[in-house]
């Protein structure tokens, strides 16, 4: 966890989410790239975040890629963040004895259905073997946690609109970093609404 | 103790090892190859455990070289990185696993462009425009982060390079000897650190300045 | 190694690794754990004329070493319509658990063409975990009704069962035993029942470090269960007085890309209904140069 270093904070606003990370990858105390990004899309309004060590970020991507395009031609249709939280966990408590050293943060919004018209945001996070929890505000993990957590916790209000939840979500990760000496090294938002996603790297302090 | 270093330019893109070989305080050879032609365009330097170190590179040689006498085109350097690290993670969690980091640069004929990847024995890859690992991660990361710019030209790229050699010869007790190539559109060119001029060295030298692929391409369907 | 493989259980590939990263670096990532206050009684029964049933009651808090995970997290696990599971230990465990022996007792009640009985769910659940030698860090406090009456169980993680009228487990175990010890009486009502396992996760909540925020219970008689999830609130957070509302433009940005997700389409028109339009050139295929041939396409030959 400590080795590559790196966070990712997810919250939720008025029928929106979103959720950034830090872009820091290194090896111990030295930095190797400021371009890691640890945010990945599944698909348009659902995304997940892998903050720990590096060659698991990318070994479980490749593998979460395979799954839901599995689900996606067996089902014929894009997987929920419910569902996907479920697919990780599973993955993730397969190896319950030889755990992958990460701790995902999913957020996404469903797609209005004839069952559920007015879908509510959605964010979750687990810990390295699938434990699942889903706060209704919001959710961290990665090396600056205990920092994310007080930043959050202080910050987070409800109903924010999608522009307050950028500003609330990149001073949240931006503060929490920069008292952590392993995560920082620039920032990514993202985020997504029922109409579009707004990306944005972030100012950020580089030392 | 190694030591080795990568950078990307606007058209090229260079690699640097040291040459020695040893056990612990003991050197035992000066003039050691770690730099391996993986393709026309492709190569990696490495380091790590002894035995594993050759025994890995000669893996991924020989299984880029299959597939492009499969394919009759060589992997390109993205999709190279991508089975390369692959290769390392998948080892790491096999009973014996490969102790080996390397750096792999490479120039996309495709689209023009230089790539250069920074690959630890955890299966760890990182996208970098310069990287080092060893002992150069520690003295000469900061050379790089103060000289190098987006779209460094040849001649700017190698000074820095140079910059960087120098550095670990002064701050490190040990001595280095340095095996440096350039990969550009042309191809794997051989580059000597000590000549005034190395880039006119390389241009005069021609043919003989290139570092010669193992297996040049067949002459079936497309040759790279 | 295959990607993808029709095996089944769990995968150990990345035991050996994570032994050898964990002594390079400082030790392994912890996992989720419950520390918790988990209770359970039997009440009623005897000649009181109190229906018989079980009382199961949980905190809600989750700690990740010595963070809060989750404020209000559900311990009280569904196995089947008659049966509850109260769970504490390695988190991840205790849901896994639980599902797939829920799962399990589902396909037994379907082949046996009845409810499943609560030491059938003990059994499954004994059975499973003694043979992960205690690997699967599950500790559960498991009660229900079916047609032999109303049990309580408590399984540790490697496998051993006790059946008592009051149980208690968790890091807060000794705090509610203490309530326990002192109040609790055979055949109570439903509601001292309700009561007294209320204030036993209580105890729990406000004495012992690893449980907190709320309280959960479920009671279960033969004319069905209730959940009351949130029975007690007695940690409820006081409302911001203020806030930090960010002015917008505080945070400095220095690229951005906008999706959008709205599909817009556009429909020319070329030729429609007969009518020719502007710019169109209508050019007629002449009769036997089109599919065919001479004789026209035959249809139905």
């Amino acid at each position: 966890m400590e080795y590559n270093g790196g966070s990712v904070v997810a919250m939720i606003g008025k029928d929106c989410v979103a959720i950034a990370s830090d872009l820091r990858l290194g090896q111990q105390s030295v930095g190797v790239a400021m371009n890691f990004e640890k945010v990945f899309p599944v698909n348009d309004k659902l995304y997940y975040g892998l903050p720990g060590l590096a060659t698991d970020v990318y070994t479980l991507r490749e593998q979460l890629r395979f799954r839901v395009n599995m689900y996606r031609m067996k089902e014929e249709r894009e997987i929920t963040p419910k569902t996907f939280t479920h697919l990780l966990s599973s993955t993730l408590y397969e190896k319950r004895f030889g755990p992958y050293f990460l701790e995902p943060v999913v957020a996404g919004l469903t797609t209005p259905t004839e069952l559920e018209p007015k879908p509510k945001p959605f964010i979750s996070t687990m810990d390295t073997i699938g434990c699942i929890t889903t706060p209704k505000d919001f959710a961290v993990a990665g090396t600056a946690q205990d920092k994310l957590y007080g930043m959050a916790e202080g910050l987070w209000e409800p109903d924010l609109e999608p522009e307050d939840l950028f500003e609330t979500i990149s001073q949240t990760l931006l503060n929490a970093v920069d008292r952590d000496a392993l995560s920082g090294w620039g920032a990514i938002v993202h985020v997504i609404t029922h109409d579009k996603v707004i990306t944005r790297q972030l100012r950020s302090r580089m030392d | 103790m190694e030591c080795s270093f990568g950078l990307t330019g606007k058209d090229f893109v260079l690699l640097a090892a040291d040459t020695s070989a040893g056990r612990s305080i003991i050197q035992m050879k000066d003039d050691e190859n770690k730099i391996k032609a993986l393709g026309p365009h492709i190569a990696m330097a490495y380091g790590g455990e002894a035995g594993d170190t050759n025994n890995f590179a000669d893996f991924v040689d020989r299984n880029l070289r299959l597939y492009q006498i499969r394919n009759h085109t060589p992997l390109l350097p993205a999709a190279a990185s991508a089975w390369i690290r692959r290769s390392l993670a998948e080892s790491l969690r096999s009973r014996h696993p490969y102790s080996v980091n390397l750096m792999l640069a490479g120039f996309d004929i495709t689209d023009s462009t230089s790539h250069l990847y920074w690959i630890d024995y955890l299966g760890t890859k990182a996208i970098v425009p310069y990287a080092a690992h060893g002992l150069g991660q520690y003295l000469a990361l900061s050379t790089m982060d103060k000289w190098w710019t987006e779209g460094v030209d040849k001649r700017e790229g190698i000074e820095i390079l140079k910059k960087c050699v120098d550095e670990v010869g002064k701050r490190s007790t040990l001595k280095f000897k340095f095996n440096c190539i350039l990969i550009d559109a042309s191809g794997i060119h051989h580059i000597n650190l000590d000549s005034s001029d190395p880039i006119a060295e390389m241009e005069q030298a021609g043919k003989a300045a290139e570092v010669i692929n193992p297996n040049p391409p067949l002459d079936v369907g497309i040759t790279a | 190694m295959p990607v993808e493989g029709p095996s089944i259980g769990f995968d150990f590939s990345n035991y050996a690794r994570n032994q050898f990263l964990g002594e390079r670096m400082n030790g392994l990532p912890r996992a989720t754990s419950t520390g918790t206050t988990i209770v359970g009684l039997k009440f009623g029964g005897g000649d009181t004329g109190e229906e018989e049933g079980i009382c199961l009651g949980a905190d809600t808090r989750a700690t990740g070493g010595p963070i809060v995970a989750d404020k209000n997290c559900e311990k009280i696990h569904y196995l089947a319509p008659h049966m509850r599971c109260c769970g504490a230990g390695t988190a991840a465990d205790t849901e896994f658990v639980t599902n797939l022996i829920s799962s399990n007792l589902e396909l037994h009640a379907y082949s046996q063409g009845r409810p499943a009985r609560v030491v059938t769910a003990m059994t499954m659940l004994k059975q499973y975990l003694f043979r992960y030698q205690g690997q699967v860090g599950a500790y559960l406090v498991l009660g229900g009704v079916d047609s032999t009456g109303a049990h309580l169980f408590t399984i540790h993680a490697h496998g051993s069962t006790d059946k008592l009228p009051y149980v208690t487990m968790g890091s807060g175990s000794m705090a509610a035993m203490a309530v326990f010890e002192s109040s609790f009486k055979q055949h109570m009502t439903r509601k001292d029942a309700i009561d007294l396992v209320a204030r036993a996760i209580r105890s729990g909540i406000f004495n012992d470090l690893g449980s907190g925020s709320n309280v959960d219970v479920s009671v279960i008689t033969k004319n069905g269960t209730e959940m009351m999830r949130n029975y007690e609130t007695p940690n409820e957070r006081g409302i911001k007085s203020r806030n930090y509302k960010f002015r917008r433009g505080t945070t400095a940005w220095t690229k951005e890309s906008i999706r959008s997700l709205i599909v817009s389409e556009e429909v020319k028109m070329t030729t429609g209904a007969g009518k020719t339009q502007d710019g169109v050139l209508d050019v007629p295929v002449p009769i036997g140069k089109g599919p065919g041939g001479e004789e026209g396409m035959d249809v139905d030959a």
